[in-house]
């Protein structure tokens, strides 16, 4: 049965809807007042056409920021991925039905509580007198508390991966489902050892959801800011670190431009993501 | 056709937000076969947008029973920032009539026409205000009054004395030895100024106020700062309560700048820890009362003076020294605890009082969240992040 036009209208009206005015409608926003100028007059800003605030972003070292934050997230979203495609590989081809739901479930426990209290607990164990310290202490390891565990880069990647874990994982779950196992136990059967499935059949099927797992992870952490405040050394920053800077000085026009340029990074590497992994292919019909 | 007219005391909020509210509330009481209490239906209501902190929750219900006026209290986030820009282009000023704000943005507001003046001949109890708060810099602005203090305190060094024996100065922040021991908040609004206090009293650095610095000592200020953080001085800079609490708590600083309430909550911890009286002074803070200009349009201003007024006439100040350790820069407070032993203890509003003038009875630089420089300000603290 073929649905009519003005029923696959009135099905899509909605969803449009909602994301030209929840999603489109603010970022238009933002791009157009990033070329406008603030007016001490009115504390606010007025129609312009005005580079001051992309000027702005290459001043006090405010571009380092964005090509750091834009490190941490491709390094964060790459480890979560090395974590996560075992992880998902055994979800969903070694653990038995139940044993995927549990592990699944214990994916989600992260989710219970907030970014801040996952954050704060990472002190309790990174921390001079945290868990970490006291054991390789205890067992003579160390003699004195390693001060690099925490208020470091490597606690700010800690916090970020472990955060974000699960963003990268699901997809690949996901993915991964939808690879027919009689593909794989062919290629056993014609004598391809497990990293040869892997590499040329497993990988290929999956990247995809690979895609949608980096994605995730990385616009998470290009947003994220609780991380990097929380573990990170003194003054540690990263893009809604500086945003909030910026705000708090009322230079509207330049945190508008930061977000414009932070916007057009990620719909870049969306529109190269789908165009080289077809991300839509991890949400086509199986059956087609 | 005659306009029905809403008496002042009774229009705003109960009009603008209440009106749904209180229908429900009189359905519900003609439903139980009463009206509510007349006490209250006479009492007027203000938007009191605020700090958090200054929040009494519960007890505003006996605030408003003594002094007629309750407030509906929303939480401003205490960030000026975002409190600005929702005064300048959003709609703070149709929906609230008073603001509780952290001390130094009200020149800014009342020049941009977002605050109106108070008259202070219609709150009685201004009189009994501390002159040092009165004297404030920023309250005033073109010879009018449009900040009433309401909360005062002052800041200085958290220190581990077991550690560092009697600390006594900001100089123990720079201290080279304590690499990596020390932290700082992580905001110029505190920090640069500490940083200041520390360059003009102890350096003898040219720095007039250190709390409104110029273009050339901010810059001297915060390259001092930049060459410690560079030298790995800072253990980290610090946010929020909670994390202060945690950096003493588990002994990751020895020593940092911060509030007086994180020594008392490391005590109950078991730690020994002590909050200095720095040669350089405090930082004194204040959170001040102003008036929103929509307040006025909408009639509400009597009522905002009655309620200010009744902040500063001793219960609330009882109560918010009680349950947070703040000070309302009045007497009165003292006034009431002994009017009130039952309530409230007068030797320990006494205790409180005398320790925050004792702060203030020495050197003091006024924390000040737009310093005429504000936005140098942030553009060197993105210097000093990335230092």
């Amino acid at each position: 049965m073929k649905a009519s036009p003005s029923t696959i209208f009135g099905l899509v009206f909605l969803p449009l809807a909602a994301i030209l005015a929840l999603g489109l409608a603010p970022h238009a926003v933002v791009v157009v007042w990033s070329f406008w100028a603030w007016d001490p007059s009115t504390y606010w800003i007025k129609p312009d056409f005005s580079l001051a605030g992309y000027a702005a972003i290459l001043e006090a070292g405010r571009w380092t920021v964005i090509l750091s934050t834009l490190v941490k997230a491709l390094l964060a979203a790459l480890i979560c991925l090395v974590i996560a495609y075992p992880t998902a590989y055994a979800v969903t081809f070694l653990a038995s039905r139940r044993l995927a739901v549990v592990l699944l479930a214990l994916m989600t426990i992260p989710f219970f509580t907030s970014y801040l209290i996952r954050s704060f607990s990472w002190r309790l164990v990174l921390g001079r007198t945290g868990v970490v310290n006291t054991f390789l202490q205890d067992v003579g390891l160390t003699s004195a508390p390693i001060d690099w565990l925490l208020f470091s880069d490597f606690a700010v990647m800690v916090g970020l991966v472990a955060s974000y874990l699960p963003f990268a994982t699901f997809p690949l779950v996901l993915a991964m489902g939808r690879v027919d196992r009689i593909v794989l136990s062919a290629a056993r059967d014609l004598g391809a050892g497990f990293w040869t499935v892997l590499r040329t059949i497993l990988l290929p099927l999956t990247l995809s959801g690979v895609f949608a797992g980096f994605l995730f992870v990385f616009v998470m952490v290009a947003g994220s800011s609780t991380e990097v405040q929380m573990l990170g050394g003194a003054g540690a920053s990263i893009v809604s670190v500086m945003i909030n800077d910026v705000m708090r000085v009322a230079n509207y026009p330049l945190a508008f431009a930061i977000s414009t340029i932070v916007l057009a990074v990620i719909l870049g590497l969306v529109l190269i993501g789908n165009w080289t992994f077809g991300l839509a292919r991890l949400f086509e019909d199986r059956a087609q | 056709m005659t306009k029905w007219k809403v008496p002042d005391a009774l229009r705003s909020n109960l009009q603008r937000r209440d009106m749904l509210k209180l229908m429900g509330s009189g359905a519900a009481a003609m439903a139980m076969g009463g009206l509510p209490r007349m006490a209250m239906a006479q009492d007027a209501t203000i938007a009191f947008w605020a700090t958090a902190t200054l929040d009494i929750g519960d007890k505003w219900q006996q605030f408003a029973e003594q002094e007629g006026v309750m407030p509906e209290f929303t939480d401003n986030g205490n960030d000026v920032g975002p409190v600005v820009a929702r005064l300048a282009a959003g709609n703070a000023n149709d929906l609230f009539d008073l603001g509780g704000f952290q001390g130094g943005a009200e020149r800014e507001l009342a020049r941009q026409g977002l605050i109106a003046p108070w008259d202070v001949s219609k709150i009685p109890n201004y009189e009994s205000v501390w002159q040092w708060a009165k004297d404030i810099p920023y309250l005033t602005h073109e010879g009018k009054q449009y900040g009433i203090p309401t909360v005062v305190n002052a800041d200085s060094i958290i220190y581990r004395p077991d550690k560092l024996g009697k600390v006594d100065s900001y100089g123990v922040i720079f201290d080279p030895k304590l690499k990596g021991r020390v932290a700082m908040e992580d905001a110029w609004i505190n920090s640069a100024v500490f940083a200041a206090m520390y360059l003009k009293e102890s350096e003898n650095q040219p720095i007039g106020d250190p709390g409104n610095l110029t273009e050339a000592e901010l810059g001297l200020v915060m390259e001092f700062l930049i060459k410690h953080k560079r030298d790995g001085q800072f253990r980290t800079f610090w946010n929020g309560w909670e994390q202060g609490v945690q950096l003493v708590a588990d002994e990751e600083v020895d020593a940092m700048t911060g509030w007086e309430p994180i020594v008392y909550e490391g005590r109950k911890r078991g730690l020994q820890v002590e909050y200095a009286a720095p040669v350089e002074g405090y930082e004194g803070w204040g959170n001040n009362a102003v008036l929103l200009n929509g307040a006025v349009e909408r009639g509400m201003a009597d009522v905002a003076h009655k309620f200010v007024n009744g902040l500063l006439g001793g219960f609330y100040g009882c109560e918010l020294g009680k349950s947070r350790g703040y000070m309302v820069p009045t007497d009165k407070n003292l006034a009431y605890a002994e009017e009130h032993p039952d309530e409230y203890s007068p030797e320990e509003v006494k205790l409180l009082a005398d320790h925050v003038k004792a702060k203030f009875s020495g050197k003091v630089a006024w924390q000040n969240c737009r310093p005429d420089n504000f936005q140098l300000y942030e553009e060197w603290w993105q210097k000093l992040r990335n230092a």
